[in-house]
């Protein structure tokens, strides 16, 4: 049985030798791109991938990155987690074995922060477009960054608005167990309490669940006047969709920026309207932005999402950083984005040592007639 | 809340009961467990999105809400009952006389073969079915009832009445009920056994295909991966009343939903899931044959 | 045929939209075409010829793999093959030989419950899961160093599998699996939920890499070593278990149960035992699992995985521990060598599923000795034969 044994083996190595050539890699600086790709949160993923294209496509367009003197094109390894950590992990070893020089990703904070042990042990410099949870950067990682704000930020000015704009009491919080819904959550009702108010109902709910009426049925008992959500959409669109509908709660909806997409008021309709999200300013306003957001329009024929620019802001600073340094070595790329102020299509950047931005504003937005306006 | 948790539960309820008809009739006749059974309930719920879509393209949503209604309903009905008798075919009828690893293994693959053939057609995300009554809802007791859980409640329960006169009362009812006591008998005295197999899957999955537009008007939300976790909750739905019996389908799935909704609505909503299979797993161990299931076992070997 | 082709345009229409319905329908027809002119023309003909030649091809391979392990030496010379692979293969590739490495040892825990016993465990996964959240949790709370994880998470395992086994002795067959499949859930989803112990969905990171004597193992290549290692202890402890009294009664546990309890066989204790094993492997594996990724979180053991386990016995060959060795490998190899259609993996999977069961219950790799029953599938006329007497009934 042993030598069957061995022979299977033989039989395979056989094999594997025949299709290793197929898999030649040509000299390319690689990149590691990595997010929910397909899933339910693939609307993230698209503006990850549509973010990241442009900014690579306008590199490569220019000839590619000089690394050491040589230009090299720019090769995208895309990596599909699904919003799942394991799938992360997964894809984190793949890319670092590959060779990524860097990775922009990945989106959910879940994700990125089991990622980012990663990405650290290798060296790897990781910027994620979207991972808010604080925890990603309290690592003490120096090859890790973001270019968004964090959820403590967030929930500051969640607390803040519903005391001191909404002026109401009774409110009820809901999180999706995962660490970005549940961290923002928490922050929220801490900073609640240092406002004086306790919720009046708390309660997680399971991601990928539809029915949530049983959970919802709980909390109307305690009549709150605004529901505050940690999640992320499609948990969102249910969640409202059943309040209003099925059980007739006419509190305040409000959630933050993982809500903060077309879908939300797409698929939940007239139940959306007047739901409060926490994002940043419009980005429209800044004039590099302008340019992204025309080059997206002439490639991908629609309009930008809420994470495109965040993305190409990602992959482009990594790219410039390697091109700059003329190093690809984690530790040189992390050492230069952290020395200068950079000029982004969202406004001056500039990472303190943990690999946070230093000014990451938050404000609210509301669902009104059908999308998304920003509230003065 | 009392109330509220009761009229929650009942739409849930309904969706098991019907999905729970289709494993039940199809164990009763080949004793075989069609995993495949869920992906045919969210297949209907997609064929409904896509019925709708026609439909409103044909501009017949527009013209009469009675006629989109009736076809939102028949059209995925006939098409899953399609699906059904082809999974039959291809999947389990090569294997009826082989061990019982087989058809469930081939079960297993379906499933996954037809979760997936979804997923790839129609995209991972959530779909959206487009919300077709505008009934408002009410309160009474203390609870809010919306007109749309009374009208899928009624439908379930007229579907059910109308199963039940037409196993009783047809001859392909009886044909059916033979069979399912008999296999060898039943062929011996005339029945078209693979007529009947067919018949059998063809109405189990007309009626998840029911279950399926319901819930897409419902939720107003469906993907590819509900026919799952349905499907196990129905199925646990069916072992709790009885498998092999259609009142116990019935039984066992309102049973089910009102159990889970009270827990999740009392105790603890996380643990909604883990409820459902520790009373599954609960019932298979202490009381296989289920509520109404006869104790003559003998054929459990 | 057309027939057939029309059949399925109709059925993909809703799904598929109108054009790709028509795609599918001239796929099948096509295919099954294809089936038909290939047995008449299988002898004859230049696309017959081709087939041949590249059956003919593969069974060279086959048999040259079997001389190269014709004796002692070149046995030898084997090993040494396979030990020198990390050196000549790039990180990413011994990284997938890793993972191959843990399934392999899975499914030669499985195969012992499954493939000896005949007991089908859809829930192995949570055996796996516990193995791995052991070494997760010891090692957060009281900094557990791997190899005594080992130990532990094998135990720990084991214990479960024997809880496992007590409810369901009684069980047999369908129910058995419908119920290990929800314990298997119900292990995930408790991991899912119970924060305060496991950290939900979020996972238990920073778990410590394995140090032998002061080294710490960290790279692809040093776990394929250990990997390596723990699957020919694995191979070696389960041949053993096969050939001694245990493995003739779980032999006889598999072939009737009744008979074999009339021949004074202690049921409770071979079932038992089968679980146990199993789960314990499983366990072990776990704890690779987690020193290997560091992390880990309760979407690694979906019931899914439990298929692809399940997959790995019963079309690799059920209960011949090279079969199984073989589905393990192609299992793993095949989908990471074929990237790109990562999309259709389930659906391949899936209908790789079904074929298997129709053309060829018994896997790949037939085990020894191992003999199907009397109404066990057979291939060809003898089926269709005995259909046909059916009365009233046709194909």
């Amino acid at each position: 049985m042993f030598r069957m044994v061995l022979r299977v083996v033989g039989f395979l190595v056989f094999i594997t030798f025949l299709v290793a050539p197929l898999r030649a890699n040509a000299a390319a600086l690689k990149i590691g791109v990595a997010g929910p790709l397909t899933g339910d949160q693939a609307a993230f993923g698209e503006m990850l991938k549509s973010g990241v294209l442009l900014a690579v496509s306008e590199w490569n367009n220019r000839g590619g990155v000089s690394v050491t003197g040589t230009k090299m094109k720019v090769k995208i390894l895309w990596g599909d987690d699904r919003h799942d950590p394991r799938e992360g992990v997964t894809i984190a070893h793949k890319f670092v074995n590959s060779g990524v020089v860097g990775v922009v990703g990945h989106f959910n904070s879940s994700v990125s922060i089991p990622a980012s042990t990663v990405y650290a042990e290798a060296g790897v410099v990781q910027i994620t477009p979207a991972s808010t949870n604080p925890k990603l950067t309290e690592q003490g990682f120096s090859t890790v960054f973001r270019v968004c704000g964090r959820d403590d930020q967030q929930g500051e000015v969640a607390a803040a608005f519903i005391v001191d704009k909404l002026r109401k009491k009774r409110v009820a919080i809901l999180h999706d167990k995962t660490t970005y819904g549940q961290g923002l959550a928490d922050e929220t009702k801490r900073f609640l309490g240092a406002k004086g108010i306790k919720p009046v109902f708390y309660s997680g709910i399971v991601q990928g669940d539809k029915d949530f009426t049983p959970v919802l049925t709980a909390m109307k008992q305690k009549k709150p006047e605004v529901v505050y959500f940690g999640g992320i959409h499609p948990e969102a669109i249910l969640l409202v969709k059943q309040m209003r509908e099925r059980l007739g709660i006419k509190a305040d909806f409000m959630s933050g920026d993982g809500v903060f997409v077309d879908e939300y008021y797409k698929i939940a309709g007239k139940s959306a309207e007047g739901t409060y999200l926490s994002f940043s300013p419009d980005q429209s306003k800044i004039p590099e932005a302008k340019n992204i957001i025309q080059m997206h329009r002439k490639r991908f024929g629609k309009e930008v999402g809420a994470y495109t620019i965040y993305s190409y802001v990602a992959a482009n600073m990594i790219l410039a950083s390697i091109a700059e340094s003329g190093s690809n070595k984690g530790s040189k790329i992390a050492a230069h984005i952290r020395s200068k102020v950079w000029a982004t299509a969202l406004g001056k950047i500039q990472f303190n040592k943990k690999g946070d931005v230093l000014e990451s504003p938050y404000v609210f937005w509301q669902v009104k007639g059908g999308k998304f306006v920003q509230l003065n | 809340m009392f109330t509220q948790q009761l009229v929650n539960g009942i739409v849930v309820g309904s969706v098991y009961a019907l999905i729970a008809l289709g494993y039940t009739l199809v164990y009763g006749i080949l004793k075989l467990i069609n995993f495949a059974h869920g992906e045919i309930y969210m297949i209907g719920a997609y064929i409904g999105i896509t019925t709708l879509a026609v439909l409103g393209a044909m501009g017949i949503t527009g013209m009469s809400i009675t006629l989109t209604l009736v076809l939102v309903f028949l059209i995925p009905m006939i098409y899953c009952a399609a699906y059904g008798i082809t999974l039959e075919r291809i999947a389990y009828r090569p294997l009826r006389r082989a061990p019982r690893l087989s058809p469930l293994i081939s079960a297993i693959g379906m499933s996954i073969f037809l979760q997936n053939y979804v997923q790839v057609a129609q995209g991972a995300r959530d779909k959206a079915f487009p919300s077709l009554l505008a009934l408002g809802g009410f309160n009474f007791m203390g609870a809010y009832i919306s007109g749309l859980q009374i009208f899928i409640l009624a439908t379930a329960v007229g579907v059910m009445a109308v199963l039940q006169l037409f196993i009783q009362k047809t001859r392909m009812g009886k044909a059916m009920r033979a069979t399912a006591q008999d296999r060898t008998m039943a062929s011996l005295v005339g029945v078209d056994v693979n007529r009947v197999i067919a018949a059998t899957f063809a109405i189990g999955s007309a009626l998840a295909a029911i279950a399926g537009v319901m819930v897409g008007m419902y939720y107003g939300l469906v993907n590819h991966y509900i026919g799952f976790i349905a499907g196990i909750k129905a199925f646990t739905a069916a072992v709790l009343g009885g498998i092999g019996s259609v009142a116990g389908a019935l039984l066992g799935g309102f049973l089910l939903a009102m159990l889970e909704t009270f827990w999740a609505g009392y105790v603890s909503a996380i643990y909604k899931d883990v409820f459902a299979f520790a009373v599954l797993v609960v019932v298979l161990i202490f009381r296989p044959e289920g509520i109404l299931g006869s104790s003559d076992s003998s054929d459990r070997v | 045929m057309l027939l057939a082709g029309f059949w399925f345009a109709f059925l993909a229409l809703p799904i598929s939209g109108p054009w790709n319905a028509v795609l599918i329908g001239g796929a099948c027809s096509f295919m099954l075409l294809a089936i038909k002119l290939f047995q008449t023309a299988m002898t004859t003909g230049p696309a017959g010829e081709m087939v041949a030649r590249l059956w003919c091809a593969l069974g060279r391979m086959w048999g040259q793999a079997a001389w190269l392990v014709g004796d002692r030496k070149k046995i030898l010379v084997m090993i040494l093959l396979l030990l020198s692979l990390p050196w000549v293969l790039d990180r990413y590739t011994t990284d997938v030989l890793v993972v191959t490495g843990i399934y392999v040892m899975l499914a030669l825990g499985l195969n012992v419950v499954v493939g000896f016993a005949g007991l089908l465990d859809l829930g192995y996964v949570a055996f796996y899961a516990v193995g791995a959240y052991t070494y997760a949790l010891l090692n957060s709370w009281m900094d557990l160093s791997f190899w005594p994880a080992l130990l532990a998470g094998g135990a720990l395992s084991m214990a479960f599998g024997v809880l496992l086994g007590i409810p369901v002795l009684r069980l047999r067959g369908d129910y058995l699996a419908i119920v290990t499949l929800g314990f298997g859930e119900i292990i995930r989803l408790v991991l899912n939920n119970w924060d305060n112990l496991t950290n939900g969905p979020n996972g238990i990171l920073s778990i410590d890499r394995p140090t032998i004597g002061g080294m710490r193992l960290y790279q692809p290549m040093h776990f394929f070593y250990l990997v390596v290692f723990l699957c020919f202890m694995t191979m070696f402890v389960v041949g053993r278990l096969n050939r001694s009294r245990l493995g003739r009664a779980w032999s006889a546990l598999r072939e009737d149960e009744t008979a074999a309890e009339c021949m004074g066989i202690n049921i409770t204790y071979t079932k038992l035992t089968a679980f146990a094993f199993g789960a314990a492997w499983a366990g072990i594996g776990g704890v690779v699992f987690a020193a290997k990724q560091t992390f880990v979180s309760p979407e690694s053991f979906t019931f899914f995985e439990s298929v692809i386990i399940l997959c790995m016995v019963v079309l690799g060959g059920m209960g011949s521990i090279p079969g199984v060795i073989l589905g393990a490998l192609v299992l793993t190899v095949l989908p990471e060598a074929l990237r790109e259609l990562t999309l259709y993996r389930p659906m391949l999977l899936g209908g790789a599923m079904v074929l298997m069961m129709i053309l060829r219950p018994q896997g790949f790799l037939q085990m020894h000795g191992q003999r199907l029953p009397a109404s066990a599938v057979l291939p060809g006329d003898v089926r269709r034969g005995r259909e046909k007497t059916h009365l009233g009934g046709d194909t």
